[in-house]
């Protein structure tokens, strides 16, 4: 049973790295052109080596930040200046672009034509925006996002690498990646399924929006409670259960959405803690409720990964109990985005010290 | 049919929208994604008054009954009967089958002080505060803009709820432009109107108001037909139009109010339950009022009910409300052939 579990794991995996391959090798090129299938089924003609790129879909951005061509962005998207509070940390320098993009989803075209991007990224969510950029401007448009994959996260990460001509940083990146996921599944597929936890996630500011998958959770030896479900969302993996829904499951552990910037959480683990209506729930009687990094427009490939490993020890203490969670965050962003100390300071941000330093 | 028959009918009729809020409520009480069995509620019901007798009544069945449902349920029944009398009493001060208990900027209102509270005050000033604050202001920012005197008209009235609530919708939209996408679900998770969350903190919050404003409302039920005759005829009857103009907005704004704060807003109930009644009973207010509110009541439990049933996931209450009312009022209207008022 326990060998049969493995050899699924590692199958899931191995899944996971053909999958991307396969894409890889969809795509066909030419000397100075790539022709590439985009997320909504485009197939879209783009220069081999961009110089001028505009990512509106911020997943991107922060990919072209990590692969080193943060210099070559020549514009940005409105949450990025805005609303992430990670950007800023992983690039001070984005302070001198120009935002091109609104919230209600409409682009600046003009402003976009004297910025002369080479290629433009936009999220798929956004269905009409591509189209109508490429039509207006003749600039191709690729629709990209990981939606929640880490396959489709590791697809990006190629595709944008192929774009900006660093496909050997982009392999870095990826093996990096798969790497450390590995590292943390090797351990956690050993698991017997009834020490995993079951975990339910309150994610998007509400104590009932819960992912119907969320891969860390999977990775780091835990079963969401919500899988199977069908999403209530349109391209998102969302979907609103009931809080008798949620007494049904017994979770044994809660996670809280907990990306936001404490002024603006709208859910806490406190008020969790303190619901009347969930005493009965194991998490809540165990005090088994937690803030975890979640969705920030999708992810970010370095603190996904520093995600996996801190759900790990969360799950399953006595089996990463060694792992020094700030220490191991700040050599991932380091190796993503070359300078020492991110993750400490995206936990002085989100305010996440004192209850990292609980768990170690 | 014979006179008598009729009557008989209306009678029994009369009786059974009265009782039905309370047998859906006991029904509803078994409804939902935790099963427990009749009996186990029962016995869950008595363990509170004598927990050593019923030592095997597992805490989450007090959980799910007195925490969830039972709160619930209450609020489903209370949102239901407010916004139904809401509806019903400013038709019949209108005299326009066409206006809901929306009409005088209340959603917008609330709406707008929801997304303000949401995306810029964070949890310091509460949504349901900011809602019902707001929601306050828009109806008194209508009559402010309609004017005080004798000559208002509710023509005047009328457009000037729409103009406020045009007002509030753009505020509303200046607010969302300005929410990072994360707070934005937040806000149109509590704009579909839901009552997934409710708990006894809202009822504390809600129950005593609406509770005056209905009680104000049915009491006041003889003298809206009075109301809905013209201005002169209701003077010569020695009704102070003015004053009854204004009670009843503001017992309507009240309960309506009240209700969106901590459920968001649920559209539909205030237009088809009076609706549903005066076909069924026709237009005497003195008897639309009070069925409206049980009728109202009952509208929302099987609403509600429903969501619960169909699939663990929380499918928001409005779109049910639309998807069992407008139907039932079809088929209603095609069979009565007219609408009274």
């Amino acid at each position: 049973m326990k060998a049969r579990k493995k050899v699924l794991k590692l199958m899931v995996m191995a899944a996971v790295v053909a999958c991307f391959l396969a894409i890889r090798a969809a795509g066909s090129s030419s000397a100075q052109k790539l022709t590439l299938r985009d997320n909504l089924g485009r197939a879209v003609e783009v220069p081999s080596r961009a110089g001028r790129i505009l990512s509106l879909q911020p997943e991107i951005t922060r990919i072209i930040v990590a692969l080193g061509a943060g210099d070559r962005l020549v514009g940005l998207d409105y949450f990025l200046r805005r609303d992430d509070h990670l950007f800023k940390i992983i690039y001070p320098e984005q302070a001198r672009l120009p935002v091109v993009s609104k919230p209600d989803d409409s682009v600046n075209k003009e402003a976009i034509a004297a910025l002369s991007p080479d290629v433009i990224f936009a999220s798929p969510s956004e269905l009409l925006v591509p189209d109508s950029i490429q039509r207006a401007l003749s600039i191709p448009v690729v629709a990209l996002s990981s939606q929640g994959s880490f396959g489709r996260l590791l697809e990006e990460i190629d595709f944008v690498g192929r774009v900006t001509g660093l496909e050997a940083r982009a392999k870095e990146l990826v093996d990096y990646f798969l790497e450390n996921m590995t590292a943390v599944v090797r351990t956690t597929s050993s698991v017997p399924s009834k020490e995993r936890p079951k975990v339910y996630l309150a994610f998007w500011s509400s104590l009932v929006r819960t992912p119907v998958s969320y891969e860390p959770v999977n990775a780091a030896g835990g079963d969401n409670v919500a899988a199977g479900l069908l999403p209530s969302f349109t391209g998102s993996p969302g979907t609103v259960v009931t809080i008798e829904q949620i007494l049904k499951w017994d979770p044994d552990i809660i996670l809280v959405h907990g990306n936001f910037l404490p002024r603006e959480r709208q859910v806490t683990v406190q008020q969790v803690l303190a619901d009347k209506r969930l005493s009965s729930v194991k998490a809540v009687r165990k005090g088994q409720v937690f803030y975890t990094f979640g969705y920030w427009y999708w992810w970010d490939p370095a603190q996904v990964a520093v995600e996996t490993l801190y759900l790990a020890k969360i799950f399953h203490p006595e089996r990463f109990n060694a792992i020094d969670l700030e220490a191991a965050g700040n050599i991932i962003f380091e190796k993503f985005y070359g300078q020492a100390g991110l993750f400490s300071k995206l936990c002085e941000v989100l305010a996440f010290h004192d209850w990292i330093k609980k768990k170690q | 049919m014979t006179g008598s028959r009729r009557n008989n009918k209306k009678r029994f009729l009369h009786v059974f929208l009265l009782v039905l809020p309370l047998l859906l409520f006991v029904i509803s009480l078994g409804i939902g994604s935790y099963q427990v069995s009749p009996r186990d509620l029962v016995r869950t019901f008595f363990s509170t008054i004598s927990p050593s007798s019923y030592p095997d009544i597992p805490p989450v069945y007090r959980d799910v009954l007195f925490r969830i449902r039972l709160p619930r349920l209450l609020l489903a029944m209370a949102v239901g009967a407010a916004l139904s009398v809401a509806g019903a009493s400013l038709q019949a001060l209108f005299k326009n089958p066409l206006v809901n208990e929306y009409i005088l900027g209340i959603s917008s209102g609330s709406a707008f002080g929801a997304a303000l509270s949401l995306v810029f005050l964070g949890r310091s000033f509460p949504p349901q505060a900011a809602a019902f604050l707001f929601a306050i202001l828009a109806v008194l920012a209508v009559l402010l803009v309609a004017g005080r005197g004798e000559s208002t008209s509710l023509i005047s009235l009328l457009l000037t709820g729409v103009i406020v609530s045009a007002f509030f919708s753009a505020l509303l939209s200046l607010v969302e432009f300005f929410a990072s996408p994360y707070v934005l679900q937040a806000l149109f998770f509590w704009l579909m109107g839901s009552l997934s969350l409710a708990g006894w903190k809202d009822l504390a919050i809600s129950l005593p108001l609406v509770g005056v404003g209905l009680a104000i409302l049915l009491l006041y039920r003889w003298r809206m037909n009075v109301l809905s005759m013209s201005d002169e005829e209701a003077k010569a009857l020695g009704v102070n139009v003015r004053r009854g103009k204004i009670l009843v907005i503001f017992m309507a704004t009240l309960v309506t109010a009240s209700s969106t704060a901590v459920v968001g807003i649920i559209g539909w109930v205030g237009l088809i339950v009076p609706h549903l009644v005066r076909l069924m009973m026709g237009a005497d207010n003195r008897l639309v009022i009070p069925l409206s509110a049980a009728t109202g009541a009952s509208f929302l439990l099987v609403a509600d009910g429903i969501t619960r049933v169909v699939s663990p996931l929380e499918i928001p209450i409005g779109i049910f409300t639309s998807i069992i009312g407008i139907p039932l009022f079809i088929v209603l209207l095609k069979k009565a052939k007219r609408v009274w008022l």
